[in-house]
């Protein structure tokens, strides 16, 4: 072996000859081995070119027709051919390849995210009650942390897919865990999800008004707790007034948000937005809509009754009109039907005149133009919907499918939960060794100062041990990030898996190697790039 | 007996001094911050929900438990009141009821345990049927109307999953191969563990059998007749004893016959490796392709282990290399020489067939050689061994091992000429290996950085040749200091072994997989997954317990 450890140069004399000398041969061994180096390059290399030739199909083929190196990735252009189950951007089987793998990167890019987040969060959650003083609890997180962390992630990754989401009962009998609003069934799981409405940026705007005037507040306090020496709850009062602005912000925003509408027939009687309620009381014979429950469960009131009466209404495809107006029915228990749900507004309207439904909501300039499209414009009304910022979209069975809310497929799910789970224990155990590895010396120290206890972890105990988890974090959400790529097993369309259909279809295997490869270097760069930056700025200043 | 009378004694007793302030107690335990508050409130509501949901589906357990917690809770809280312990209520209040979110929690905490646990038993034993008659299975398993695991399919299958297609009559080279291991292995732990043996001939004669041990083993699974492993082992002793001799004689000698000696010694060797070449080769042997379920899960694991370690050591040190480079002239030089010769043969060429403006761009290759020499006179100070180590590390490491395993399976073929193929199973090995290489370098490396400068200029100084100084001085201390990193190292490979199961061989997972398709027992899935995940548990809890060991021996930490 060569000279591996510096060596101060001989001070003798006499000169060595140079076929002696063994830094002289040690750089001339280097470049030997570069020419080696590059002519088993060239050797594989031809043997790529040759190989690619019997290969028939030809791999550089430009658009041109003719044939070169050049173009090696022209093929990206082609027609892809193959459907992909979950898209974040439209794409359609006569897109290229290139826009395929584009999908894919989105895909490995958006689990890796959701991914990372969620594994911190149950990583520090393990990891902390790793630590609890309550043996229940230190047992059970050691128990997970254990079994997650010694069994392959596929064997888990395959029991999540096969032997849990895909035996998860029809659709029609969707487990419902603890009464919350997350439905498990063959479809995957569908939860109720917040969706953003037209006022929702005046809200927005009162948020960052509350965070910059509590940030204010917190600093005002604590120059006053420094001239007065007295002290006073900051937490509390920074929380307590960012509410305040928040909540005052929901309820302004809600008055005066006025963009959603329904349009009626005059015969439905309904005048303003609270009449609603009153022709539903009329329609099904109660005294109020608060006795619907109770009368539902005596029998007072049929379900038959009850999906005969129940509004039907059309509405436009992702528009915040209909999670809008029908949050607004949950909330008074009316009871209705989706009867069309169009791609465009002027089906919509069709649908409306046809006498399909009889409320059709949309935003209220389209409901103007589309009311004066009908026969006798003045035989209907547009009634103002009310709005509020964000509204919370339960999800519901519609013939065959859940919608609304938030979808995840069964594939997403179980590389998602497969993921999380695991990283999360090899999170926990970094998390738990971090907080450990700060001296006991510390705390007593805190405490001796009259630290309170969150100020003690908050200064004292998280910046020490955030030294110590950041680097093994670092590679744990590379690993992460890496081993999303096993998608692949449980059929989720991520770049790996997609690359690789392309690569049965195309023949194009080194070009895609080439890009899977580059793809997921730069993903791994930028990671550690990340953090290692984040760690530079929290790591010890050393004196 | 004695100790519940005695409790039941001091339960009873007397002489208690009360000393409980209510007002206090609220004040510590409750009221003392509004966050303390608010959470309480949400865990008692929760536990309370839970409590209530579980009392209406098995309400005799979960009573049961309520009145334990109950009983316990109170035990302990006067215990705690009138200070006066006995051990079960001292163990209570320090590790279950130490406060109100801990009596809570523990509660809480029972409840889901319980219900866990009786839809794990119910499923696993209860409901479960265990016979590998499918017929029978399926007739007990319609007795339940949520019916339980079909072990059967798992027991049915026990012989495909530890050796999948291997041929049965061969079976015979798994039990010699298994026997040699623990020949060797009894001998090994008296020997190589007391002083008394370290020169003697009996452990080099041992540590020999250990290096010849995976070769006979792997011709064993090859299923080649025992004749011509007695042929090879014989011929390896005869090249160490040759050449051991040889280099003893030739050490007194001078530089010429120790070179010829060492030739010696590499004649030898390739010779060996020609004849077991030539001997693998031969056609009654057993197929790579019928190596399957455990058997290959071990194979490949002990493989990529055995292999990486050599493999990963090599890149650790030329990573740290500080070996003087191809100096800054030369580099330029040929740099120079390059980017001329590109911008007057490459460029114009590539220019005139540009069809865009990225392609124009490209043409200009050239431009970007004396940057990348710069760049590596800069960083690596024109050090090849340290250049090409480190990309490889950094490359390997940034890819995920699926990709690689593909490579392996896919891309390889085309890398080699023409006619030339190797076993899909071989690629797969090689593949693990390089990869686990890789991570192993930068293991090492942590530990080669935890060595004091110190250290090599000692060494230097009591003249010892570089590969004494590593040998001796420095791996030793940088070795034992990574041995957790190492060990949780090849965890993770055993673990990832699995991925083959997905590029078409067909080891541990891949049986499992199988199952599934069996006409038997169409649609088996947890069972066999819970199987394996159990089987991968307990392997790897012996490696970590090994790592343990090994770590108290060499005295991690302590020197």
């Amino acid at each position: 072996m060569a000279e591996l450890s510096p060596k101060s140069p001989r001070r003798s004399q006499e000169s060595i000859p140079f076929w002696r000398d063994i830094r002289i041969l040690g750089v001339l061994a280097q470049i030997a081995f570069v020419i080696l180096f590059l002519l088993a390059a060239g050797w594989l290399l031809g043997n790529v070119v040759q190989n690619l030739d019997t290969l028939g199909e030809n791999q550089f083929l430009c658009r041109d027709g003719s044939s070169s190196l050049r173009c090696a990735f022209d093929w990206l252009r082609l027609d892809a051919a193959f459907d992909i189950s979950e898209t974040l951007i439209d794409y359609d089987p006569s897109d290229p390849y290139g826009r395929a793998l584009v999908v894919g990167v989105l895909n490995t890019v958006r689990v890796t995210v959701i991914g990372i987040i969620l594994a911190t969060l149950l990583g520090t959650f393990a990891g902390i009650a790793r630590l609890s003083d309550n043996w229940l609890v230190n047992s059970v997180a050691k128990w997970y942390v254990d079994l997650f962390r010694n069994t392959p992630l596929l064997v888990q990754l395959f029991f999540i897919f096969f032997g849990v989401i895909l035996v998860f009962p029809a659709i029609r009998e969707a487990i419902q865990p603890f009464g919350l609003p997350l439905y498990l069934s063959q479809r995957g799981i569908n939860l109720a999800w917040p969706v953003v409405m037209p006022s929702w940026p005046v809200w927005l705007a009162f948020i960052v008004l509350g965070i910059i005037q509590a940030q204010v507040l917190w600093v005002f306090l604590g120059r006053r707790e420094e001239r007065t020496g007295k002290e006073s709850n900051r937490a509390l009062w920074a929380v307590l007034s960012f509410l305040l602005v928040v909540v005052v912000g929901w309820f302004v925003t809600s008055a005066n948000a006025e963009s959603q509408g329904m349009l009626v027939p005059n015969s439905l009687r309904v005048r303003d937005f609270r009449d609603v309620e009153d022709v539903m009381v009329r329609r099904l014979g109660l005294a109020s809509l608060g006795e619907f429950d109770v009368a539902l469960d005596t029998g007072q009131l049929s379900q038959d009754t009850v999906d005969n009466s129940a509004f039907s209404v059309c509405a436009i495809e992702d528009s915040p009109a209909e999670p809008n107006l029908t949050a607004e029915f949950r909330g008074s228990s009316i009871p209705y039907t989706i009867a069309e749900r169009a791609g465009r507004p002027d089906e919509a309207t069709e649908a409306y005149a046809a006498g399909e439904c009889e409320i059709f909501t949309a935003n209220l300039a389209v409901l103007a133009a589309e009311r004066n499209l009908l026969e006798n414009p003045n035989d209907h009304l547009i009634i103002t919907v009310p709005e509020t910022p964000l509204r919370i979209d339960i999800p519901r069975i519609e013939g065959l499918n859940f919608t609304g809310g938030l979808k995840l497929s069964p594939n997403f799910a179980a590389i998602l939960l497969g993921l999380v789970l695991y990283t999360g224990a090899f999170i926990a155990e970094i998390v738990r060794a971090g907080i450990q590895s700060v001296a006991k010396g510390q705390t007593e120290a805190a405490r001796a100062l009259g630290l309170s206890e969150s100020q003690r972890l908050r200064l004292v105990v998280l910046p020490q041990a955030l030294r110590v988890i950041i680097p093994p974090m670092t590679s744990q959400y590379l690993n992460l990030a890496k081993n999303s790529s096993l998608a692949i097993a449980v059929g989720f369309p991520d770049l790996w898996s997609t690359a690789f259909t392309t690569l049965n279809q195309s023949g194009r295997a080194v070009q895609v190697f080439v890009l899977v490869m580059a793809f997921y270097l730069t993903l791994s760069l930028s990671i550690s790039f990340l953090l290692n930056w984040y760690n530079r700025r929290i790591a010890l200043v050393e004196r | 007996m004695a100790t519940i009378y005695q409790n039941l004694q001091s339960l009873v007793s007397t002489d208690r001094h009360f000393s409980f302030n209510a007002r206090q107690f609220v004040e510590e335990n409750i009221t003392r911050s509004w966050t303390l508050t608010l959470w309480l409130v949400i865990l008692t509501y929760v536990t309370v929900q839970f409590a209530i949901g579980e009392l209406l589906t098995e309400p005799i357990l979960t009573t049961i438990v309520l009145v334990v917690w109950l009983g316990t809770v109170a035990w302990t809280a006067l215990n705690e009141v009138t200070r006066q312990h006995v051990p079960v209520t001292f163990w209570l209040k320090n590790n279950l009821y130490s406060s109100i979110t801990n009596v809570l929690l523990t509660l809480l905490l029972t409840l889901l345990i319980i219900s866990f646990l009786r839809g794990f038993i119910g499923w696993a034993v209860v409901r479960a049927s265990f016979s590998t008659n499918p017929e029978v299975a399926e007739e007990t398993l319609a007795e339940y109307g949520d019916p339980g695991a079909n072990w059967g399919a798992v027991i049915d299958n026990l012989g495909q999953m530890a050796i999948y297609r291997y041929p049965r009559g061969e079976v015979a080279n798994l039990y010699l191969a298994l026997a040699l291991l623990v020949v060797l292995a009894v001998p090994s732990i008296i020997i190589f563990r007391s002083e008394r043996y370290r020169k003697s001939l009996l452990r080099r004669a041992l540590t020999l059998a250990w290096v010849t041990l995976p070769l006979v083993v792997w011709f064993l699974l090859r299923g080649i007749d025992y004749w011509r492993i007695a042929a090879v082992i014989a011929a390896i002793v005869v090249v160490y004893v040759v050449g051991s001799a040889a280099s003893a004689w030739a050490r007194q000698r001078g530089a010429v016959i120790r070179t010829a000696a060492s030739l010696l010694w590499v004649l030898l060797a390739v010779g060996l490796v020609v004849l077991t070449a030539n001997l693998t080769g031969v056609s009654d042997s057993v197929a790579y392709e019928t190596w399957g379920g455990f058997l290959l899960t071990i194979v490949i694991s002990v493989f990529a282990i055995a292999v990486s370690f050599p493999i990963g050591l090599v890149m650790a040190l030329g990573r740290r290399s500080t070996i003087r480079g191809v100096p800054a002239w030369l580099t330029y030089l040929i740099a120079l020489g390059i980017m001329i010769w590109g911008l007057l043969y490459s460029t114009p060429a590539n220019l005139e067939a540009a069809r865009t403006p990225t392609e124009q761009l490209y043409a200009y290759w050239p431009l970007a050689v004396p940057v990348i020499a710069f760049l590596f006179q800069r960083y690596f100070a024109g050090n090849v061994l340290a250049l090409f180590s480190t990309m490889y590390i950094e490359m390997v490491r940034g890819v995920p091992l699926i990709t690689v395993l593909f490579m392996s399976v896919i891309l390889f073929p085309i890398f080699l000429p023409p006619g030339m193929e190797f076993p899909a199973t071989l690629r797969v090995m090689a593949a693990a290996a390089l990869f686990s290489a890789a991570y192993l370098a930068e293991n090492v490396r942590g530990g080669l950085q935890s060595i004091p400068q110190g250290q090599y200029e000692a060494a230097d100084a009591i003249g010892l040749s570089t590969y004494q100084k590593y040998r001796l001085i420095i791996l030793p201390q940088a070795l034992r200091a990574v041995i957790p990193a190492i060990v949780g190292q090849f965890i993770g490979l055993f673990k990832d072994t699995t991925l083959v199961a997905i590029v078409g061989l067909t080891d541990l997972l891949g049986t499992a997989n199988n199952i599934s398709a069996q006409p038997d027992w169409l649609g088996v899935r947890r069972e066999p997954y819970v199987f394996i995940a159990i089987v991968y548990f307990v392997g790897s809890a012996i490696m970590a317990g090994y790592s343990r060991r090994l770590e108290r021996e060499l005295g991690v930490g302590e020197r």
